[in-house]
């Protein structure tokens, strides 16, 4: 298990080698840099945007600004924003509460509702809840967040004045927000939104999975043995359906943490994803490096992470 | 016994006590939208500032102009008035020396008893360790714009400076209308990184900064011994909410979350109508919308009968009473009537397609068989850039492309995002680009219209090129004296509309949603903002 995980990770460094390499042609070859935003202010003159070029290093060859970018980050040093000069290392941290704790709500909330429905769907294939979750799923899917966020706006914020329409708290009032209540009340729309959307796809991939495992002859066998149903579906069938599952699951998660750029823009969600939205509007090359360097980490990770656990429950997978 | 791998139950429960709390804070539903108050007014702002620091900042700055003010401001009408100094300086009342050199002497009285908010006199010193800052090779301001013309600053007394100018500067007014940099403060240091200063910066304005969340708001609070007296600011506490969103800008204004958005777009405002608690205050802008026409890179523009033929062949009333809602009026030049530069006599034009087609027909560009004109086997299409995800733009573009289709112009519409379209006009590799100038407050047409002005020299990006033009243009820079200026920039202005080098479509018309009980509230058509005059908002 320690050699199969040690393989995997060296594996992962020129992995993420050859993304850092790509994603830094790919920004640097977006239109429009960090200071082409000063060009619409018609006092900003040319000797200016030279003056900030050479300042910010940005006069220098592309490769060497990788080269220099590239030590820097191996050595801990992620930079400077481009747009605030401060350290990219504290622009990152300062947002990771807020994503965390919108994504990691999202995620046990779109489990609850994938597994009873996922697991529900296919035994009972073909009846009313499985027609009706199926459209309700094909509706999740295909439900654009930004809309479906707007929607529970006008619903729930505008029209019926029961939640705070976004944001992460009510702030200002008597010097502080409102504690965890109104937290919670800030995270119910966006989470449904981010559960809905997962949850819609998940629960497609159990219930697929379901299905195929219900069908194998040791789910037969445990029946003829005189288990009873609820634990042939349970114990059996889920335990070797799930696994496929939680693959999907740890890379949606690890997308995820890296900020729901849609949903957290419209929620004005102060995370790592509108920090993401802003970074790119702004072409804040320190900033989008490493946002796009952890998330490429991140699914490395959770994939490494769920070889691993799927190498638990079973053994084969570590045989090469 | 074999457990579910997710710890079902313990699943369900975490899921109710999240749905239980949201449901008990709903019924405990108290205070997302309270009024607006004197207590605290919250803005919706659309984006959160990169710094503080006047100078080193390049959007907007209205959480700045209530922290820290500057010697003169502009007012609602676009007038330039003193702030923290006593008076303008002019020829007429001697605060503006001609020199015979060439050059400019300005000198600025200061208005007494004006303090930092840490207690220190605000003084002439604080102006002279501005100027040298930035002139200096330690600082990287976002503009060294005047600036770099000046030679020296002079304090013969605390609260006197004077500015010497190397050339006759003409908007040397509107110099020091972002403010000064605290000498006490920032003497010495690396200001590019001095952040206490650019995230909290000392001002002698009516607030100063008390928290700035990062992502999602900057709270001001009003400062104890405001130098216009204690009764300013009226309202205690200004909150800038963090929303890029526009529509869920709107629709915390909508909820009451928010009380003031600025700058609504003008599809927001029908949204806005019916809501008592709301005023959309209108504002005639200094800013003009415009097809810019790239001589350089598509040769027939730089045929003054195509460039005619084309703007004739607008309905540019018709947009305006469409698209824009009947909320900004067309415009007939790149001086809007805000300004005091601004006139009316100068070359209009009609919307005439038959006298359109007529000029083209003239200009040798004949309709070939499949509708579109053609000279020489080439024919008359352009691409038309502008900016994605702008509503009002992409309508305006497609409107364009139909008008342009009906005298036999083939105009293919590209949108492209707000940055890439900034170096794609800066680097000229565009036919017709759609969109607006934000012009100073000072009328400087030389940027946009000069012969030399070409990127990267400056904006002249229908690479329009006529030397009487930019004689007249270069003249008027160069003139203190109002009356003899006004003139000027009246013959540039008529110069400019017989030649057409660009179609003006219309002028831009700021929208600012306010609450119904907001006293004070004045507007202001310029990048200064509308917290201009904030210290004496009140909610009654």
């Amino acid at each position: 298990m320690l050699g199969f995980l040690a393989r995997r990770l060296l594996q992962a460094v020129p992995l993420l080698l050859l993304i850092s390499g790509l994603v830094f042609l790919l920004i640097h070859a977006a239109p429009g840099g960090p200071l082409a935003i000063y060009l619409s202010n018609p006092n900003v003159r040319p000797e200016d945007i030279e003056r900030l070029r050479r300042a910010l290093g940005l006069d220098r060859p592309l490769w060497q600004q990788y080269w220099s970018w590239l030590v820097a980050f191996a050595h801990g040093d992620w930079g400077y924003s481009f747009s605030d000069g401060r350290p990219v290392a504290i622009r990152i941290v300062e947002r990771i509460p807020a994503t965390l704790e919108l994504v990691g709500v999202s995620i046990v909330t779109a489990l609850a509702l994938t597994v009873p429905t996922g697991v529900l769907a296919a035994v009972r294939r073909g009846g009313w809840f499985d027609r009706i979750t199926t459209t309700g799923a094909i509706a999740g899917i295909s439900l654009p967040a930004f809309w479906f966020g707007l929607v529970l706006q006008i619903v729930f914020a505008i029209g019926l004045h029961w939640l705070p329409s976004s944001g992460r708290t009510t702030p200002g009032w008597a010097g502080g927000s409102g504690g965890l209540a109104d937290h919670a009340q800030h995270l119910l729309l966006p989470v449904t939104v981010l559960a809905v959307v997962q949850a819609a796809g998940w629960s497609r991939y159990l219930r697929g999975s379901m299905i195929e495992t219900l069908a194998q002859p040791f789910v037969l066998a445990a029946r003829a043995r005189g288990i009873p149903g609820r634990d042939v579906i349970l114990r059996h069938a889920l335990r070797h359906a799930i696994g496929p599952v939680l693959a999907v699951v740890m890379v949606d998660a690890a997308l995820l943490a890296s900020g729901a750029v849609v949903t957290e823009s419209v929620f004005a969600w102060p995370g790592l994803g509108s920090l993401f939205t802003e970074a790119l509007a702004r072409r804040d090359y320190s900033v989008l490096m490493a946002l796009l360097m952890l998330t490429s980490t991140a699914i490395v990770l959770f994939n490494i992470v769920a070889d691993a656990a799927h190498a638990l429950v079973d053994p084969r997978v570590v045989e090469p | 016994m074999w457990r579910s791998p997710l710890g079902l139950r313990r699943l369900a429960i975490l899921v109710a006590a999240v749905v239980l709390l949201g449901a008990a804070g709903a019924c405990a539903r108290r205070d997302s939208a309270t009024p607006p108050s004197n207590d605290l007014l919250i803005v919706g702002y659309d984006r959160e500032p990169d710094t503080l620091n006047r100078f080193s900042t390049h959007i907007l700055e209205d959480i700045q102009t209530c922290i820290v003010e500057g010697l003169t401001t502009t007012d609602e009408q676009m007038r330039v008035v003193p702030l923290l100094a006593t008076e303008v300086p002019t020829v007429q009342n001697g605060g503006v020396r001609l020199r015979s050199d060439g050059g400019m002497d300005v000198s600025w009285k200061l208005r007494p008893g004006v303090r930092w908010h840490d207690g220190r006199p605000f003084t002439s010193a604080d102006i002279k360790f501005t100027v040298d800052a930035i002139n200096g090779p330690s600082y990287n301001p976002e503009s060294t714009d005047g600036f770099d013309r000046i030679s020296s600053v002079e304090t013969p007394d605390a609260l006197t400076a004077v500015v010497h100018y190397k050339e006759i500067y003409a908007p040397y007014d509107i110099q020091f209308i972002r403010g000064t940099l605290p000498k006490h403060v920032l003497e010495g240091r690396d200001i590019d990184r001095a952040r206490d200063y650019n995230r909290s910066p000392l001002g002698t304005g009516p607030y100063r900064v008390a928290d700035w969340k990062a992502g999602e708001y900057i709270l001001l609070e009003r400062v104890p011994h405001y130098w216009r007296g204690d009764n300013y600011p009226r309202i205690r506490r200004l909150m800038f909410k963090f929303i890029a969103n526009t529509n869920t800008r709107i629709n915390q204004l909508k909820s009451g979350e928010v009380h003031v958005v600025a700058l609504v777009p003008w599809d927001k405002k029908r949204e806005l109508a019916g809501l008592p608690s709301i005023v959309v205050h209108r504002t005639p802008g200094n800013a003009y919308e415009h097809v810019t026409l790239n001589e350089r890179q598509f040769p027939p523009f730089a045929d003054v009968r195509v460039r005619t033929a084309l703007i004739l062949a607008l309905d540019r009333e018709l947009f305006t009473k469409t698209i824009l809602d009947g909320l900004a009026p067309v415009a007939h030049g790149s001086v809007q009537p805000v300004s005091w530069a601004y006139t009316d006599r100068i070359t209009r034009y009609p919307f005439d397609p038959s006298r359109a087609r007529a000029l083209l027909n003239e200009a040798g560009w004949h309709v070939g068989p499949n509708g579109i004109r053609q000279r020489e086997g080439r024919p008359l299409a352009f691409t038309l850039i502008t900016q994605a995800g702008y509503a009002i733009r992409e309508n305006i573009a497609q409107a364009i492309e139909r008008q342009l289709r009906d005298v036999g112009v083939d105009v293919r519409v590209a949108l492209h995002d707000g940055t890439a379209l900034s170096a794609i006009w800066f680097e000229g590799r565009f036919d017709a680009m759609l969109h607006w100038w934000q012009m100073p407050s000072d009328p400087e047409l030389t940027t946009f219209f000069a012969a030399d002005r070409t990127p990267p020299a400056g904006r002249n990006i229908n690479y329009y090129k006529d030397d009487a033009l930019t004689a007249l243009l270069y003249a008027a820079d160069r003139t203190v004296d109002r009356a003899q200026r006004t003139e000027l920039l009246h013959r540039a202005q008529a110069m400019i509309s017989d030649a057409v080098p660009e179609i003006p479509l219309y002028s831009v018309t700021r929208l600012d949603a306010v609450p119904a009980s907001l006293q004070h509230f004045k507007g202001n058509p310029t990048n200064t903002g509308i917290f201009w005059n904030v210290h004496e908002w009140e909610i009654k």
